[in-house]
């Protein structure tokens, strides 16, 4: 077998592994540039895996799906979040909720329960365990990260680690879903996160702060 | 080709309207473009109610239950871009802040509202879903306060989140049809899986899986109550003619992706399992909206909180099913758009004369302005559900289906809610209305837009609960067929 | 024959360990840019201590007498467990990975002891916080050991060796790479590296490992600084033979043992490189946060049982 062969089967059949390490390392994160760092690496990963699936499954679409999460989710994006960290002047802190011991703790079971889950739904969808636990795992992951950091960065950032589970979902499940409404797809998480960004300087600007959840002043 | 006209107006008269800077030159190419607008969704409709459902390309599908919810949109548009016109006199300072950029916005929510009620392919149906969050987060946030900040924050992160469930779900049902056998470029073309659907099984586990996550995902762009938090934040603090659009217009097309849904999930699993999750989250909210009415202080978020009622409502009735459950659920889409209209424009005028929308500071509202009282009192009527209004005859579609179901426990918590708030509107509205005024309004007069477009809402109100042109349940049964 | 091999393996380990301490900190050294010592240089510590005289101060008992002899064996007894350029050792086969986690805490129980019997205050210190670090230390050791033990049904460390010795390398275990992120926390911790404890300080307050022996010198000294470096040495090559012993001679032939031995080397000279990375690159943790650290190795050793149910490799 020649040796792409090789790299990707081995690629196909232990990604998931490291992406459980991105998860296990994201929760403890210190720093928001850390956190970044861990997405950038993780969105790689993904691209790795998007680029084997075309090259196994003989998608052209594949490549070029790949070829945009590297451009976006580990290029442009992780550097737009530093240039937004530079000019907010914020704190570099994570602010989180709950102790890394906690955090990792939190993150383990999540990554247990994934796998229950994926264990029950696994019969009728005929793929690798893993790859859908992991995607599963992902979500869980960027829906903890939203709700106990405390940063309006670090919300955004579970967004898109959340953006990342969903993706890789439809990634293993079905090769992808077609490429326009894939396109479409980044198109919006773009949007979005300009979006976002726009209002965390109005945010900064109005409250002096970053901290979401002193943003409680409508209640009831 | 004419599917593509409001479309493209919309979208350029954004950037069109971007380029005067004069705000009273700006205004009126608003209206214009409006008014474009407006007639080109019109002619769709008559094009459809003569000739049937229309397509263009892969992705642009109009039928009856699209031009129906068009009817909505163009309808309560207007009334808006009119009442706007006038009500943009006292905007803040600062950037995005200027009439022309307000009218912008509006747009590009109209385009990206128009384009989910014309997707004939689910995934276009999310991306605009999606688009139509983003093209508000601005507009909800446009006054630049603390608390539009805050509401704006918070609706493009919790709709974002939901959103993002949404394509989950959607993912599951391109899963499961692709599985099952279809061709992959036609599996999320929504007339092609109505088609599919009675003939290939699909697996029951993923598609029950894929409502689920459907109905969490956009039933957060409509305000069910678990999911509902971003919605009194966000109606209350964004400018009223963008809570009446975002109330009347944007969770009516959230209901209508629903819709979609449930259509082919009761194709493929039968309505039990679609419909059971529409009845809980519908008599959820109802509950919970219904309760929250009653410890309410702020004018706007009152009438948020009725919307979430009302969502409440056309759920139970979708959930329902049977041919009165339906008409009601669409008639009260409807109606309930109109009612929360002429709510907000008051609510507007009650803001922009007094300062504050908080109750407590206002009273005495019948001696110092008394056409924005009558609105209110309109409005509030109607809104509660007593005839002569057309929200009357929805909703009494819907209870007699109930009844007609045997479903006493729906029927049951449905009247009960129903006398909560009105007790709760009840008696908000009489410390409003009634006593001696605290604070001197600063102008009690209303502008002729205002004034204007209250008055048609009103009639609207009204006249539908007299009789329903018949031309317009024609066009309401053309959208029931749809669904059947 | 074997039996040699054996000898031969706890003797390297044993004699070797002051060189792997020596380049460490010449590894450190060049990362900071600075000349640094020679890598022979502990020797010379050694022969140096060995001269001295041995002080003990007047309130000692016989507790810090011993503490050093007993410190030492049980580090010398560990070391005779680890396989090095072959799958066995000298007491590989009669005791399992629980007998050797309990040997490395005797010896660190009788040095706390040593180092309170001493009579100083930053002795009690030390010793105070080398017990909170040590009991946290110990549930990812065991858990991380027993998740690797559960995958290869073998309960003592040449069993588990000769099990990962037979796995396809590119079959990359998640329980595998789980367990060597938990072990690889716990050395840094056990072996008092950054960013747990730094060995080069002379800060007193900022000292665990080096408070506890700041009342020892000459002889004793020279013991507890050699246990030290052959604890390193030991799990050093512990992590090597448990997560990646591909290359160990399976035959007792000249050539098969040199091969070994040179790949031994490659490995363990990546792992020192690593480690000299890791401590320049970090700083070292505030004693609050060193249970949040160990923490996480908890969680993630903790994962990686939960993973060997789950993943059927």
């Amino acid at each position: 077998m020649g040796l792409v062969e090789i790299a990707t089967g081995k690629v196909l059949s232990s990604f998931s592994v490291f992406l459980f390490l991105t998860i296990l390392l994201l929760v403890v994160a210190r720093r928001i540039s850390t956190s970044v760092l861990l997405f950038s690496v993780q969105s790689a990963i993904i691209a790795a895996e998007v680029f084997a699936t075309g090259f196994r499954e003989r998608l052209a679409e594949a490549y070029v799906v790949g070829a945009l999460i590297l451009a976006i989710k580990v290029v442009a994006i992780p550097r737009a979040f530093f240039g937004l960290v530079d000019h907010l002047k914020t704190s570099r802190d994570v602010k989180a909720s709950t102790t890394p011991t906690q955090s990792v703790f939190i993150a383990a079971a999540m990554i247990y329960l994934s796998y229950a889950a994926v264990h029950s739904y696994g019969q009728s969808v005929h793929v690798p365990e893993d790859a859908l636990a992991a995607s599963v795992a992902l979500i869980l992951t960027g829906a903890f990260l939203m709700v106990s950091r405390n940063k309006a960065l670090m919300q955004m950032l579970g967004l898109l680690v959340l953006e990342n589970g969903i993706f890789l979902a439809a990634l293993t499940t079905t090769f992808g879903m077609p490429l326009v409404i894939e396109i479409g797809v980044f198109f919006d998480v773009l949007i979005g996160l300009l979006l976002m960004g726009i209002f965390a300087f109005r945010i900064r600007d109005t409250f002096d702060h970053l901290d979401v959840s002193k943003l409680r002043r409508l209640r009831g | 080709m004419i599917l593509l006209m409001p479309l493209l107006i919309a979208l350029l008269g954004a950037f069109v309207v971007l380029g005067f800077r004069n705000p009273r030159v700006a205004t009126r190419a608003a209206l214009l473009i409006g008014g474009l607008e407006i007639a080109s969704l019109v002619v769709i409709v008559w094009q459809v109610h003569e000739r049937g459902a229309l397509q263009v390309g892969r992705y642009l599908r109009v039928d009856g239950l699209s031009s129906f919810f068009l009817i909505n949109i163009a309808f309560i548009s207007g009334l808006v871009l009119v009442y706007a016109s006038g009500y943009l006199r006292h905007t803040g300072e600062g950037r995005f802040s200027s009439p022309r950029w307000f009218y912008a916005l509006v747009f590009l929510f109209l385009f990206t509202m128009i384009s989910v009620c014309l997707s004939a392919n689910l995934g276009l149906l999310w991306i605009m879903m999606e688009g139509t969050t983003l093209a508000s987060a601005l507009l909800v946030g446009f006054y630049n306060t603390e608390g539009a900040v805050e509401a704006g924050w918070k609706y493009l992160m919790v709709c974002t989140v939901g959103i993002a469930f949404a394509l989950f779900g959607t993912i599951v049902l391109y899963l499961a049809a692709v599985k099952a056998g279809m061709n992959p470029a036609a599996a999320l073309d929504w007339v092609s899986l109505m088609d599919a659907v009675p003939r290939i099984g699909l697996d029951p586990h993923l598609v029950k899986l894929a409502f689920l996550f459907v109905i969490v995902g956009y039933g957060t762009k409509i305000g069910f109550v678990p999911m509902h938090s971003w919605l009194p934040d966000a109606h209350a603090e964004a400018p009223t003619p963008i809570s009446a659009l975002l109330s009347a217009v944007l969770l009516n097309c959230a209901m209508y992706a629903v819709m979609r849904y449930d259509a082919i999930v009761s194709r493929a699993t039968g309505s039990g399992f679609p419909h059971t999750l529409l009845l809980i989250f519908g008599l959820l909210s109802m509950v919970v909206a219904g309760l929250l009415i009653l410890v309410q202080s702020n004018l706007k978020r009152l009438m948020a909180y009725s919307s979430v009622e009302h969502m409440g409502i056309i759920a139970i009735g979708l959930g329902l099913g049977g041919p009165l459950g339906l008409f009601g659920a669409l008639l009260h889409t409807f109606n309930h758009s109109v009612a929360k209209s002429l709510l907000f424009f008051s609510a507007g005028n009650v803001r922009h004369n007094f300062g504050t929308l908080r109750m407590d500071s206002i009273s005495g509202m019948t001696r110092t302005m008394p056409q924005t009282s009558a609105a209110l009192v309109v409005g509030s009527l109607a809104i509660v559900g007593l005839p002569p209004f057309s929200l009357f005859i929805s909703e009494f579609a819907i209870l007699s289906e109930a009844f007609a179901q045997a479903r006493f426990l729906v029927v049951g918590l449905f009247l009960v809610m129903l006398s909560v708030v009105f007790g709760g509107f009840a008696y908000h509205l009489l410390r409003l209305l009634c006593g001696d005024p605290q604070s001197a309004p600063a102008n009690g007069k209303l502008l002729s837009s205002e004034y204007s477009v209250m008055g048609i809402a009103g009639v609207c109100l009204l006249f539908f609960g007299a009789r329903i042109p018949h031309i317009f349940t024609i066009i309401l049964q053309e959208a029931m067929a749809v669904l059947r | 024959m074997k039996i040699a091999i054996n000898v031969l393996q706890a003797l390297i380990l044993i004699l070797g360990a002051p060189l792997v301490r020596g380049i460490i900190g010449r590894l450190k050294a060049w990362i900071q840019r600075r000349q640094g010592a020679s890598i022979w240089r502990p020797y010379a510590d050694l022969a140096k201590l060995l001269r001295k005289e041995d002080l003990v101060p007047p309130s000692a008992s016989w507790v810090f007498r011993c503490a050093p002899i007993v410190l030492l064996g049980a580090t010398i007894a560990v070391a005779a467990f680890v396989p090095v350029v072959q799958p066995s050792a000298v007491l590989a086969s009669r005791g399992d990975f629980f007998l050797l986690v309990y040997l490395l805490a005797l010896g660190r129980f009788f040095l706390s002891l040593g180092a309170l019997d001493g009579g100083s205050a930053f002795g009690g210190m030390g010793a105070s916080r080398e017990a909170l670090v040590s009991t946290l230390a110990e549930a990812p050791f065991l858990l991380g050991l027993v998740a690797v033990a559960i995958l290869a049904a073998h309960a003592d460390i040449a069993g588990m060796v000769t099990w990962t010795l037979q796995q396809n390398f590119f079959n990359i275990s998640a329980v595998h790479i789980l367990a060597f992120t938990s072990l690889a926390m716990v050395v840094l911790a056990e072996t008092g590296r950054m960013p747990v404890d730094n060995p080069t300080t002379h800060l007193e307050l900022t000292m665990i490992h080096e408070g506890m022996v700041l009342e020892y010198s000459g002889p004793s000294l020279a013991l507890i600084e050699w246990a030290s470096a052959v604890k390193l040495h030991a799990m050093l090559a512990l992590l090597i033979g448990l997560f990646g012993p591909w290359g160990m001679a399976s035959s007792v032939s000249v050539g098969a043992i040199g091969l070994a031995l040179l790949l031994y080397c490659a490995k363990a000279a990546l792992l020192m490189v690593l480690l000299a990375v890791i401590e320049s690159g970090m700083a070292k943790l505030r004693m609050y946060l060193v249970p949040d650290f160990l923490g996480v190795a908890s969680a993630v050793s903790a994962l990686a049982v939960i993973f060997t149910m789950l993943v059927k490799r």
